[in-house]
């Protein structure tokens, strides 16, 4: 069985890492990725170190699977080329920034006139409206302008960002979202649609709970709403990592063997270790002024050890990973998730989140050099050996 | 008018936030959500607080685009009404742990064996092989085990817990409006369902492979940088005169000039320390003290205006009184006011996607069991019209 998006391409003229994930995703749904960069290249290939082979490892996690021409669509002879690549393609995918491919003649109106059925998604950072509209974003500018700083580090201090790059990969599945609704209402009626997401409607739409938390409610305690008044959470520290844990499945008998294993039990009586201990961990109403116990219960025992102990008594429990430990973990293995380099100088990678029966895999093709395949597209849109030799020589294309 | 996925019907045996945010998402897009939830309590996130007018805000922000009934799946009249449902239905989405779902009557196969077009999707934590398996998870603990906590934190601190436990379960849930798509594209040229698995432990995993690849490429775990950037620099919260953080974040060359403009040190665009991405990368602890300097010499406000003229990104640090009526989100619904009729007013995250053809909705979900009696009604009907289903002669 084939792909999703098998006999659909895809031109894609956005860089960094938000557009060049969400195009990644249309080709791990099968469609056939063209990847336009500038003539200086796409932006992100300079993101690191770490490089690998003289390529950074962020560009490569993000680009397998496409082919790329070299374009200079600033040049009007540029903006033509690519409107005859559109033209023969099934989704457009921009992220120039509102109005802007309108001002190079590559706006929706005038590419659907030439091709109905076109998706022509548009990723921008803070919307079609609004002041920040045409100011550009980053990940960092739009974690803080969502009040992701309140879910981190301390009141008072420099505020700290969450490390994964939420903005910019949550909004590509939106964006692939998008696209993939927009095809399957093409398939039904070939009529195409622009669609857009952005960056801080992603992490606007992704806080909605704690807009709703805040709004009228009947009380005000807990993290949805004191989130950012409470101290950093690095988990319960066992000798040598961290844990996480919660004990809401345990029945009352196995929670005492489960203290006094710990050599616990001088706290059975205190009312705030009641209930199975569910308000005493976690989540728990008394969790962080209980944190302290817990903690010197653990710290002549690992994490490994913790962790074994609260899941004989039927609770859940983690250590704090780092990428190490996740890797080296064999749930990891069992999960089939990491997907080995597509040729000896490749790196690692990720299997799709999805896993549908009877599906074949995508192959990896290894990410492409910088206008590595400018000649072959070119040639596919009718361009002869003289038209692109014109354009190389007039700087065009490389 | 309609969304692209209208006449799109899923059965939602979800709880808590994953499955249910999925389901909402796809309701968003014109499918018709049936939530089902078991008597005596249904879906934990009733009472867990936040409340307002006693009903979880969680559990109301997760189940927009719905109609929401009880059935009592342990029984033999629930699971029937189930099937109905199941027959009708172009997916089913659950999210129990491995194995409750089989033993509810409610498996793949089962489910294929009454609607062979039917996609079903399952959500474990974890994997529904594999140690952790049986475990159950919740965000937090994802965040824990996926290393995620490990990019997070002070410069060069100890791994940070994000004190908001939905951020990976709606990565999650979006994960799995990608598969369900997929699943109906597919359906098109097939005409037949799939089995669909997505896994909480694996959508963290791919939402952090911008992330991952400098592992991949190292061997060695990036560690915490404060509200610094790996793999861009300088991209970070500097702060200001006035005592306040503005969020700067320099990704490319146009906007190192930019900013060197902006801050009146046009010369450090000469200094070869500085000249490319990866040489303020690796001279960052050289760059950032000049930049803390001068910004600590003009209030937030004034930067703000200079780099927004040299288009270097760059935003405050909202807190919810200052976003709740930016007009950057209230002009761009990113933030929207919608009417509970058993809750009152309440604010919502806007929709992440915008369809100029097919517009997206988003309309207030149900109270526990609003809509059992007239979701069984027309189950019947329908039968009624239909006559027995195959399943029936199989059974």
């Amino acid at each position: 069985m084939i792909g999703a998006l098998e006999g659909n391409t895809v031109v894609d003229i956005t860089q960094g890492l938000c557009g060049p994930y969400a195009s990644l995703l249309l080709a791990e749904a099968g469609a056939e990725v063209i990847k336009v960069e500038p003539l200086g290249g796409d932006y992100a290939r300079e993101f690191g170190p770490p490089f690998v082979g003289g390529a950074s490892a962020t560009f490569q996690a993000l680009n397998r699977n496409k082919r790329c021409i070299a374009l200079d669509i600033q040049n009007p002879r540029g903006a033509e080329t690519l409107r005859r690549l559109v033209e023969r393609s099934n989704v457009f995918l921009e992220d120039l920034g509102p109005g802007v491919a309108e001002g190079l003649g590559l706006g929706y109106a005038g590419m659907e006139r030439s091709n109905p059925g076109l998706v022509y998604a548009s990723i921008t950072a803070f919307g079609d409206k609004g002041p920040f509209r045409d100011l550009p974003g980053s990940e960092l500018v739009v974690q803080a302008m969502s009040e992701f700083w309140g879910s981190l580090g301390a009141i008072d201090e420099q505020p700290e960002r969450l490390g994964a790059d939420v903005a910019n990969m949550n909004t590509a599945v939106f964006a692939f979202n998008s696209v993939l609704a927009a095809v399957y209402h093409r398939e039904l009626t070939a009529q195409g649609q622009r669609v857009s997401v952005s960056m801080y409607g992603t992490l606007m739409h992704m806080r909605g709970i704690l807009w709703s938390a805040r709004h009228d409610p009947d009380d005000w305690s807990g993290q949805h709403q004191e989130g950012a008044l409470q101290p950093r959470d690095h988990g319960y520290q066992a000798s040598d990592l961290s844990v996480y844990f919660s004990l809401r499945r345990g029945d009352e008998e196995a929670y005492v063997r489960f203290l006094t294993d710990l050599g616990m039990t001088e706290v059975l009586g205190d009312p705030r270790f009641d209930n199975g201990g569910r308000d005493a961990v976690g989540r728990g109403r008394y969790a962080s002024e209980l944190k302290p116990v817990w903690e010197e219960a653990f710290k002549n025992r690992s994490a490994a050890e913790v962790v074994d102990l609260v899941k004989r008594y039927d609770g859940d429990a983690v250590e704090l990973n780092d990428y190490q430990g996740l890797m080296a973990h064999p749930q990891v293995e069992a999960l089939g998730i990491v997907r080995e380099p597509a040729n000896a100088n490749g790196l690692r990678s990720l299997e799709p989140s999805w896993k549908i029966s009877g599906l074949d895999p995508v192959q990896a093709t290894p990410p492409p050099r910088l206008g590595e395949h400018t000649s072959e597209i070119l040639t596919e849109v009718n361009h002869s050996e003289q038209e692109i030799q014109q354009l190389r020589d007039t700087g065009v294309v490389l | 008018m309609p969304g692209p996925l209208t006449g799109i019907k899923i059965v939602d045996l979800c709880h808590a936030v994953v499955g249910p945010w999925g389901t909402m998402l796809l309701g968003s897009l014109g499918a018709e959500v049936i939530k089902v939830e078991s008597p005596g309590g249904g879906d934990l996130i009733h009472g867990m607080p936040p409340k307002q007018r006693g009903l979880g805000v969680v559990y109301t922000h997760s189940n927009p685009n719905k109609r929401g009934i009880i059935l009592d799946l342990k029984k033999e009249e629930g699971r029937e009404v189930c099937y109905k449902l199941v027959e009708d239905a172009d997916m089913l989405v659950e999210n129990m742990r491995p194995g409750v779902a089989d033993r509810l009557g409610l498996s793949y196969e089962k489910a294929s064996e009454i609607n062979p077009r039917i996609t079903y999707i399952s959500a474990p934590a974890w994997g529904s092989t594999g140690p952790m398996a049986p475990m159950g998870g919740v965000d937090v603990s994802v965040q824990a085990f996926s290393g995620w906590t490990s990019l997070s934190g002070e410069d060069g601190g100890r791994p940070e817990i994000f004190r908001f436990g939905a951020q990976l379960d709606i990565s999650t849930s979006s994960y799995i409006v990608a598969g369900a798509l997929q699943a109906l594209l597919i359906r098109n040229r097939t005409g037949k369902g799939m089995r669909l698995d997505v896994t909480m432990l694996g959508s963290s995993m791919n939402v952090q492979l911008s992330r991952m690849a400098e592992f991949f490429a190292t061997g060695r775990s990036p560690s915490p940088l404060g509200s610094a950037t790996v793999t861009t620099a300088p991209h970070q919260a500097f702060l200001c005169q006035d005592k306040k953080w503005l969020a700067v974040g320099v990704v490319n060359d146009s906007q190192w000039r930019g900013l060197c403009q902006a801050l009146g040190l046009s010369d450090m665009t000469e200094d070869p320390r500085f000249a490319t991405n990866p040489r303020r990368v690796e001279n960052r602890r050289e760059l950032v003290p000049i930049l803390e300097r001068v910004f600590l010499t003009k209030p937030s406000t004034w930067w703000s205006i200079r780099l927004a003229k040299e288009r270097v990104p760059q935003g405050p640090f909202l807190d919810f009184e200052g976003l709740r009526h930016h007009a950057q989100a209230l002009e761009n619904d990113h933030i929207v006011e919608m009417d509970i009729p058993h809750q009152g007013n309440m604010l919502f995250g806007g929709l992440p996607w915008r369809f100029e053809r097919t517009p997206a909705r988003l309309t207030s979900g149900p109270y526990p069991g609003q809509h059992t009696q007239e979701v069984v009604e027309e189950a019947n009907a329908r039968q009624a019209t239909r006559g027995p289903a195959p399943r029936g002669q199989a059974s």
